[in-house]
């Protein structure tokens, strides 16, 4: 056994002569050697380590042989074992091989017989652990491939967008849940015909490539209203999927839901209506004036002359003042990225307010209090946006307020906001309009409004102002009492 | 229409007070009389009260459709169903979406007698309104 590693073997007899004698024959051919004197310990030593070779004594007075080998073979199968004896017979042969044994050697046996019996289990034990690696390592892979698979499964069915794989002859072969929603099935079988069951909208986009037969890289989308007044819509998209050799496999449809961007596209086209109809008003009313004005048949008096002019100019100013409030807008929007956020005083910034406003508060007689609680009020805001907040604020505050009224503004810390209360005592709201408030172009109106110009964008813009600070506005209202704001600011 | 006819009146409704005022001053000068109202409600007080020869009220008041839902009240009046009722609108260029009340199947949902649309002309108005009572008397 020279040109091998040392091969390990167990003898196990408890004739002490045979198994010293055999113990030193095998060491000095190269093999590392182990005896057991008796069944018990050849069990012990057997199944504790993996010998490559074991030769066990068939008779022994503790345990039987067979048992031996039958313990050893359990727990180490590779162990090529022989079984040796002097009483051989073709039950106990016939057992042994059923038991695992490789050979049978009958004693009294020669050196050669059994270094060449030996020498062919050795062997024998070489082959069974290549193959014992080799099924190791296809198992590894085996499970790696299932690991994979799954994986991808868990991937697959966590993605929120619908996934849906048919064959090219429209059977379903792969599916998620989130597909499940957006088809409105219960459940898919695979393998199951698809296409009868599908919305005839997502069945064209799947048929627009599989009626092709020829596999061509190109997707096709569809916007689809699942569930009308903008409650589900979704975007499906089929992409061909090809073979390994080009041709074309199946289809795979991806279902986005949309829902959010088309409630978003309608808010927009609805202002966009909403403003265009607003911006028309004043331009009808003027353009109907001048042709009064124009047209030599009416031949108007002086005086209607005048009114109508009067009539406008208010309408053209208000035009103006609604085109101007629209660029804010649009300009908030813009600076969401770009504002300028420095620390702010509040009550400075309610004081240039009202100083700035003193010639209508003037006008109408009005007593303006300005109580400044706490004396820390300082939050990180752009000044622009928060001038601008307290300007439409105040300024409702008075053109809405009766002639003499009063307006009360109160400065304090609330929690982690600062608190700012405005309290007038003009028409006040009905509780209808207080609820639409702070829509755009929304105006209340009524025999108090008649007269009072304004744009229906200021508290809009005052809403818009407060959400980009996460700040909060709330309202209360008493018709032909008065109203208070209160605005929290978050320090 | 000559002096020695009883004027004919006609209720606009609008919420727009100068094309209200425009509106009533070429009526007017057109020999006919005219009661205006700037809401729905003093549009409806209105028409029960003066009972007019024909009305024209704007569709977007109070809500978007303030208009129609006034014409179909008149319209299922005793009195408003044997009287023109038309409404005015912008809607054709704001919406997109184009309204008429032209077949028999629109005037019976929208119940109104046509639709108008901004800015008035008055002679055309005039010709509907006459137009629709010399078609009754056939």
């Amino acid at each position: 056994m020279e040109t091998q590693p040392k091969a390990k073997v167990l003898i196990v007899d408890d004739e002490k002569g045979l198994r010293l004698g055999t113990k030193r024959l095998l060491e000095s051919e190269g093999f590392e050697v182990d005896a057991a004197q008796n069944g018990a310990e050849g069990i012990a030593f057997g199944t504790s380590l993996d010998y490559d070779l074991a030769i066990i004594d068939l008779k022994m007075p503790d345990i039987n042989g067979l048992e031996v080998l039958k313990q050893i073979h359990q727990n180490h199968p590779n162990t090529v074992c022989f079984i040796a004896t002097a009483f051989p017979s073709f039950e106990t042969a016939t057992e042994a091989t059923k038991l695992g044994a490789f050979n049978y050697i009958p004693k009294p046996f020669t050196p050669e017989e059994l270094l060449s019996n030996l020498k062919q289990g050795y062997d024998r034990r070489i082959l069974l652990q290549e193959a014992e690696k080799w099924k190791k390592e296809r198992e590894e892979s085996l499970l790696e491939v299932a690991f994979e698979k799954t994986r991808l499964n868990t991937i697959i069915n966590s993605i929120t967008d619908g996934i849906l794989v048919i064959n090219k002859y429209g059977q379903a072969v792969l599916f998620n849940p989130s597909a499940l929603i957006f088809l409105q099935l219960p459940d898919i079988a695979i393998e199951e015909y698809i296409i009868d069951k599908l919305h005839p909208e997502i069945a064209e986009l799947i048929n627009k490539i599989l009626t092709n037969k020829i596999f061509e890289k190109k997707s096709y989308s569809k916007q689809i209203e699942l569930k009308s007044n903008r409650e589900l819509f979704i975007e499906a998209t089929s992409s061909p999927v090809p073979h390994p050799d080009g041709s074309l496999a199946g289809v795979v449809v991806v279902f986005k839901n949309i829902t959010e961007s088309k409630k978003l596209e309608h808010l927009k086209s609805q202002f966009v209506s909403m403003v265009s109809h607003e911006l028309k008003a004043p331009i009808a009313a003027v353009y109907g004036y001048l042709k009064l004005l124009s047209d030599p048949a009416y031949n108007l008096p002086n005086d209607q002359k005048i009114n109508y002019i009067n009539r406008s100019q208010i309408r053209l100013d208000g035009l103006l003042k609604m085109v101007n409030d629209l660029l804010d807008i649009s300009r908030m929007e813009m600076k969401v990225i770009q504002r300028e956020i420095k620390d702010l005083n509040l009550a400075e910034a309610v004081t240039s307010v009202i100083e700035l406003l003193q010639v209508e508060i003037k006008k109408k007689n009005i007593t303006l209090e300005f109580q400044v609680i706490d004396q820390s009020n300082s939050i990180k805001a752009d000044s622009d946006e928060i001038l601008r907040l307290f300007t439409n604020l105040i300024s409702n505050a008075i053109k809405y307020n009766k002639v003499g009224g009063r307006i009360d503004i109160k400065i304090q810390n609330a929690d982690k906001y600062i608190l700012t209360t405005i309290v007038d005592t003009g028409i006040g709201m009905k509780p209808e309009e207080k609820q639409k408030l702070f829509h755009e172009f929304f105006r209340a109106k009524n025999e108090h409004t008649k007269n009072i110009s304004g744009t229906g964008l200021g508290l809009s813009i005052v809403k818009r102002i407060v959400d980009s600070y996460a700040g909060r506005i709330e309202v209360e209202s008493e018709f032909e009492k008065g109203t208070s704001f209160k605005v929290y600011l978050p320090i | 229409m000559s002096d020695t006819d009883i004027k004919k009146t006609i209720l606009l409704v609008d919420d727009d007070l100068d094309l209200l005022e425009q509106n009533k001053f070429m009526l007017e000068s057109k020999g006919y009389k005219v009661v205006t109202a700037d809401n729905s409600k003093k549009g409806w007080d209105l028409f029960k009260q003066v009972k007019p020869y024909a009305a024209v009220i704007d569709l977007i008041m109070e809500e978007h459709d303030a208009g129609f839902i006034l014409s179909y009240k008149i319209k299922k009046d005793n009195h408003g169903k044997n009287i023109p009722v038309f409404v005015l609108t912008s809607a054709t260029y704001v919406t997109g979406f184009k309204f008429s009340a032209s077949t028999s199947e629109e005037k019976e949902w929208i119940k109104c007698d046509g639709i108008i649309n901004k800015p008035v002309v008055i002679d055309e108005l005039l010709q509907k309104i006459e137009t629709y009572y010399a078609a009754k008397q056939k």
